[in-house]
C-alpha cells in the first residue's frame, strides 16, 4: 500500500517577530518538523513496516526544507516529494489543501494520508479536513490510536481522542487521518541512516506540474491587522517572611481580589 | 447572502454555554449585517432545542433531523449543514471550537469554499465586512482577518470569548425542517467510550499545574491534586513532566497539549517555557510558585512566590482548606 505523510516545517519555538508587511519572521529560530507531523511520520513508518509498499513524506514549502524531509527519510520513509513554487508563498489552508490534493491525484495510487492534528505555528487544525474534502475522501481527525489498517478490505479503524470521550471510527480507504501527540513515540534516526539519506534531494513539483491556477490559490480571507500579543499587566511578587508568611499573604490577596 | 447562522450544541438536552455565547454575539453581528439570526440543529431529533435557541435570540431555527444523524459524522453533519446553508444563505456561520466542531467547521468551509477562522477570540462587522481575530504562534501573535465579500465566512469561536445571551421568555421565532440530502456517510462510529478519569481542562475555571520543580512523580500526586481539590479546580502539568511519564498527556497544558484560559491558573514548579506559556497566558489570574526568582513564569504571573514548591504547597493547601472551609 502507499501511505503519504504530510508534514510541515515550523520554528522550534514561537518567539517569532513580524515583518513590516505583517508576515511572520522566524529568522534565527531553528526549524523542525511540526511536532504533530512527526507522530504522523512515525505512525506511517509503523504501518509501512507491517504492510510494505511505499511511504512518501510530502511537504509544501520552500526548497530549503530538504533537511526536515531527509530526517523523515532517515526515520524510515521510502520516498519524498516537495511541492514548491513561488506562487505557493503565503497560501492559506484551503489553497494548500488544493495543491496537496492535486499532488495526491497525480501520484494516483495513494491509500492513506496521515498528518498532524495541527501545526504548532498556525494552529488552525483545518488542513486535514480541507485536504479530505478537496480529494472527496473520508476523514478521521484527532486520532490517538490507529487500531487497524487493512489493505485487503481497504479499511482503517481508529480511535479519536476528543475532550471527554474516545470515539472509535471505521472508514473505507483511501482516507485522511490526523493524529495527536500521544499516539506513539517517534524514533530517532540512526547516524548510519542519516548519512545514507544525506544527499537525497526530494523531487519538486510546482504549480505547472500540478495544473494549479491562480484561482485555486486565491485566499478566502485577507489579513488586515497583526500584532504581537499584548503583554500581561505587571504582576506582584509576594515577599517577606518565611514560606508560611508568604502563603498567608498570597491567600489574603487572592481573597481580597476575589480571585477565589 | 445575509445574516448569521449559529450551530447549536447541546448539553443534557439544553443549549450549551458556548451556544448561548454565540447566540448573544450572533444577535449583534446579524443586526450589524442587516440580516436574521438563524440557528442550526442537527441530530436524530431536535427535541426542544429549537425553542431554546429562539428563547436565546434566534429568529429562525433550521432543523435537520434524521436517524442517520444520531451521532456525529463529518459526512452526515456537513451534508445537513450544506442543505441549510443553501436555504438560509448566511454571510457568517458561527460554531464552537471543540475538536468535533473543528472537524465539522473545517470540512464545511472547504466544501463551501468559505474563509475559516478557527479558535477565534473575536468577530466583528465593520462597514459590512466580517472580521475575525485569532491567536497563532502559541498565542504570541494576534491576527485579524477580513473575509472576502460574497463568500460565506466560517468562524469557530474559543469558549468564554463572548457574553452569553440572556433568555427571553415568550420570544417567538420560526422553525423550519430541512431534509437530509441523500448523501453517503462513509465513516462509521462503532463505539463512544467516556474517558476514564477524564479531565476537561478547557472547561475548568481553576487549574493547578505542576512541573519539574516538584522533583518526582510522588511529590506531584501528593501535592498537585490536593491543592486543586482545595481550590475546587482541575489539575494540569507541564510538557516536561508529561514527557517524563509522571502524568498522562490528558493533563498537559501548553502548545502541544491543551490551551486553557481559566479564572485562576496556579503554576507550581513550572519554569515557564514558551511552549507552556502558549497554553495558559490568557488565564485571568496567574499564581506562580518557583524557587528560581528569574524563572520566565514570573513575567506572566499576577502573583509570584519564590520558594520551594515542596515546602510552599502543603502550607497553601492547608490555609486554603481552613479559609475556604472546603
Amino acid at each position: 500500500m502507499h501511505i503519504v505523510v504530510c508534514m510541515k516545517q515550523v520554528p522550534r519555538d514561537n518567539s517569532v517577530k513580524l515583518n513590516p508587511d505583517l508576515s511572520i519572521n522566524a529568522d534565527g529560530i531553528e526549524k523542525i518538523i511540526n511536532l504533530f507531523d512527526e507522530y504522523a511520520v512515525e505512525e506511517g513508518i509503523a504501518w509501512n513496516e507491517k504492510h510494505g509498499g511505499k511511504l512518501t513524506v510530502l511537504s509544501l514549502g520552500s526548497t530549503e526544507w530538504t533537511e526536515q524531509i531527509r530526517r523523515a527519510l532517515a526515520m524510515g520513509a521510502t520516498d519524498s516529494l516537495l511541492l514548491s513554487d513561488p506562487a505557493f508563498a503565503g497560501v492559506d489552508t484551503l489553497g494548500s489543501a488544493r495543491v496537496v490534493a492535486a499532488a495526491i491525484r497525480k501520484l494516483g495510487d495513494v491509500d492513506l494520508i496521515l498528518t498532524g492534528r495541527n501545526s504548532t505555528d498556525d494552529e488552525s487544525g483545518a488542513f486535514a479536513p480541507a485536504l479530505a474534502r478537496a480529494l472527496g475522501w473520508p476523514q478521521i481527525t484527532y486520532v490517538g490510536k490507529v487500531q487497524d489498517v487493512n489493505p485487503a478490505t481497504k479499511t482503517i479503524v481508529a480511535d479519536r481522542n476528543l475532550e471527554t470521550v474516545i470515539e472509535t471510527v471505521s472508514s473505507p480507504l483511501p482516507a485522511v487521518i490526523s493524529v495527536i501527540k500521544d499516539i506513539n513515540s517517534p524514533r530517532y534516526p540512526s547516524l548510519l541512516k542519516i548519512k545514507r539519506v544525506a544527499k537525497i534531494d526530494p523531487p519538486v513539483w510546482g504549480a505547472a506540474d500540478l495544473g494549479i491556477s491562480a484561482a485555486d490559490l486565491a485566499p478566502a480571507a485577507v489579513l488586515s491587522t497583526r500584532a504581537p500579543a499584548p503583554s500581561r499587566p505587571k504582576g506582584e511578587m509576594i515577599t517577606g517572611g518565611d514560606a508560611a508568611a508568604k502563603v498567608s499573604a498570597l491567600v489574603d490577596k487572592l481573597l481580597e481580589n476575589q480571585v477565589i | 447572502m445575509s445574516g448569521v447562522l449559529v450551530y447549536i450544541e447541546q448539553v443534557g438536552g439544553d443549549v450549551a454555554a458556548i451556544t448561548r455565547e454565540l447566540l448573544g454575539k450572533g444577535r449583534s453581528l446579524a443586526d450589524a449585517l442587516g440580516g436574521p439570526l438563524a440557528a442550526l440543529v442537527i441530530g436524530d431529533t431536535a427535541g426542544n432545542l429549537p425553542e431554546r435557541a429562539i428563547a436565546f435570540g434566534a429568529d429562525t431555527v433550521y432543523t435537520v433531523s434524521n436517524p442517520a444523524l444520531a451521532g456525529y459524522t463529518t459526512d452526515g453533519y456537513v451534508a445537513a449543514a450544506k442543505a441549510v446553508v443553501e436555504q438560509a444563505k448566511p454571510a457568517l456561520i458561527l460554531a464552537g471550537a471543540s475538536f468535533q466542531m473543528r472537524d465539522f467547521g473545517a470540512a464545511l468551509a472547504a466544501d463551501l469554499g468559505a474563509g475559516l477562522a478557527a479558535d477565534a477570540i473575536d468577530v466583528s462587522v465593520e462597514g459590512g465586512q466580517i472580521r475575525a481575530v485569532r491567536p497563532s504562534h502559541g498565542g504570541n501573535v494576534i491576527s485579524t482577518y477580513a473575509f472576502a465579500a460574497g463568500r460565506t465566512a466560517v468562524v469557530l469561536a474559543r469558549k468564554q470569548s463572548f457574553a452569553e445571551a440572556s433568555e427571553q421568555a415568550g420570544r417567538s421565532g420560526k422553525i423550519e425542517a430541512v431534509a437530509l440530502p441523500a448523501a453517503a456517510i462513509r465513516t462509521k462510529v462503532t463505539s463512544v467510550a467516556p474517558k476514564t478519569g477524564a479531565v476537561n481542562l478547557t472547561d475548568a475555571t481553576i487549574i493547578v499545574s505542576g512541573g519539574r520543580g516538584l522533583g518526582n512523580k510522588d511529590n506531584y500526586y501528593k501535592l498537585i491534586p490536593t491543592l486543586a481539590e482545595a481550590l475546587g479546580g482541575a489539575y494540569g502539568a507541564s510538557r516536561a513532566v508529561v514527557d517524563e511519564g509522571w502524568v498522562p498527556y490528558e493533563h498537559q497544558v501548553g502548545q502541544t497539549g491543551k490551551t486553557v484560559s481559566p479564572k485562576l491558573y496556579v503554576a507550581c514548579g513550572i519554569s515557564g517555557a514558551i511552549q507552556h506559556l502558549a497554553g495558559m497566558r490568557t488565564s485571568r489570574s496567574i499564581v506562580a510558585i518557583n524557587k528560581d526568582p528569574d524563572a520566565p513564569i514570573f513575567r506572566v504571573a499576577t502573583y509570584g512566590v519564590v520558594g520551594d514548591v515542596n515546602e510552599v504547597l502543603p502550607l497553601l493547601t492547608e490555609q486554603l482548606k481552613a479559609r475556604l472551609s472546603r
